[in-house]
């Protein structure tokens, strides 16, 4: 236990080091670094950083400013407990944080259930806004995902679309292309395979 | 039910990732995920490979007050070095086999390893779970890995071995045996209290880079061990 007492010691000049340098730290990668050795100051300059992105991220989902504030709430929670699980030998920082918050908006979102959310008057009808597969400009996206996404069917592309960026359901998808939900269900699985077989080297 | 076929539990993954599971199915996936390094690494594929997707939400600003609602919260709530913390005292706690194969270990190494300087232990494990994977033993300038579970590469993978100093990049310790074991007498890099030991999944014949390709499946920290 004394060793691990002297590299306590060692972590505290290393964090003493960090919280004056966060300023300059643009990298999330670094600052979960900093958030797994327990500085809170570099869970706020992540939020400085990273909350913009991530809660437009939820809001997409979510299509509620307060559901999309809590579930972004919670997911910055989840990193201050869960920082010690991120490897970044796994994935990237930012991957892994798009991950934490699109979970927490999928739950709020089924818990809720998505009719509550689009009967919101002040909200819209989910119908009348843009079909972001129709609207997908793919010159924003680059490199590899890109590429791949374009040797998709169009039907197996907008259901990859509609789930990963609008956090649609297989119901939800089927409603929305007016498509039998077993259709919707094997566009997924296919669309998937084929990017799988594009994307692995 | 996770399916036993790499293929289809690769969809499974990607489906989960992608959020269109019935919620029982991804409740079932997430309690496997510790347990299951190949789902694990599944996850982390998709995970990583879908990213760039999420940049078509565009960029919002959240309502004031948000962060001092969060900061209200993060005393309640576990503070990370206190997780990693527990992480390290749940080292500890592993099944009574583990720890006889970890003792077998260190004692085999003590007898090979040349008396003088400081030795080191690693425990590597599945990140987010508390089994040992693999046990490493370091001094002297050397090092002696072995398998303390039946972990195995998926098909046609193989296991690469990782040092990572503090603050630096991956150094390859090599493959790993199918046997599990591996005794360098030389090390690219010196050993430290704080160098991250890391397993990650490549081509049989190791990463083509020099630096981790595949996902990390095994992780654990050098600490001082007299």
């Amino acid at each position: 236990m004394d060793k691990m007492a002297v590299s306590m010691h060692g972590g505290a000049q290393a964090r003493a080091f960090m919280e004056q340098n966060l300023a300059t730290i643009a990298s999330p990668d670094e600052l979960i670094a900093a958030v797994q050795r327990g500085s809170r100051a570099a869970l706020k300059r992540l939020y400085e950083l990273e909350s913009r992105r991530l809660y437009g991220i939820a809001l997409r989902i979510a299509r509620r400013p307060d559901v999309a504030a809590d579930a972004l709430q919670d997911a910055f929670i989840q990193v201050w407990q869960n920082a010690g699980s991120f490897s970044p030998m796994r994935g990237s920082a930012a991957a892994w944080l798009t991950g934490i918050v699109r979970f927490r908006a999928l739950d709020a979102v089924r818990k809720l259930g998505r009719e509550v959310l689009t009967d919101d008057p002040t909200l819209g009808d989910a119908v009348d806004e843009p079909d972001p597969a129709a609207a997908i400009d793919f010159k924003l996206l680059q490199g590899a995902l890109q590429r791949c996404l374009e040797t998709l069917e169009e039907k197996q592309r907008r259901c990859i679309v509609l789930a990963f960026v609008d956090g649609l359901s297989h119901a939800e998808i089927a409603a929305r292309l007016t498509a039998p939900l077993g259709s919707v269900k094997s566009w997924v699985r296919r669309g998937l395979l084929s990017l799988r077989s594009c994307l692995e080297p | 039910m996770i399916p036993e076929s790499p293929e289809q539990m690769h969809i499974l993954a990607g489906e989960y990732v992608l959020g269109v599971l019935e919620p029982e199915i991804a409740r079932e996936i997430e309690a496997a995920l510790p347990r299951n390094s190949a789902l694990a690494a599944s996850v982390a594929f998709w995970q990583e490979r879908l990213h760039p997707l999420s940049s078509l939400a565009a960029s919002a600003e959240p309502p004031p007050g948000l962060w001092q609602r969060i900061e209200s919260r993060l005393d309640a709530a576990t503070p990370a070095g206190s997780a990693r913390l527990w992480q390290s005292v749940a080292l500890w706690r592993w099944s009574t086999a583990a720890a006889a194969a970890i003792a077998a270990c260190l004692a085999l190494y003590i007898a090979l390893a040349p008396t003088s300087g400081p030795s080191y232990v690693a425990v590597l494990h599945a990140p987010q779970q508390a089994d040992a994977a693999f046990v490493a033993t370091g001094g002297g300038g050397g090092l002696l890995l072995r398998a303390v579970a039946q972990e195995k590469p998926p098909g046609d993978r193989g296991f690469e071995l990782w040092a990572i100093p503090a603050g630096a990049k991956p150094r390859s310790l090599g493959v790993i045996p199918p046997d599990g074991r591996v005794e360098l007498g030389r090390l690219p890099v010196p050993l430290a209290a704080g160098t991250t030991l890391a397993i990650s999944i490549e081509p049989k014949t190791g990463s083509p880079t020099g630096q981790p390709t595949g996902p990390v499946v095994f992780v654990g920290t050098l600490l001082a061990a007299q």
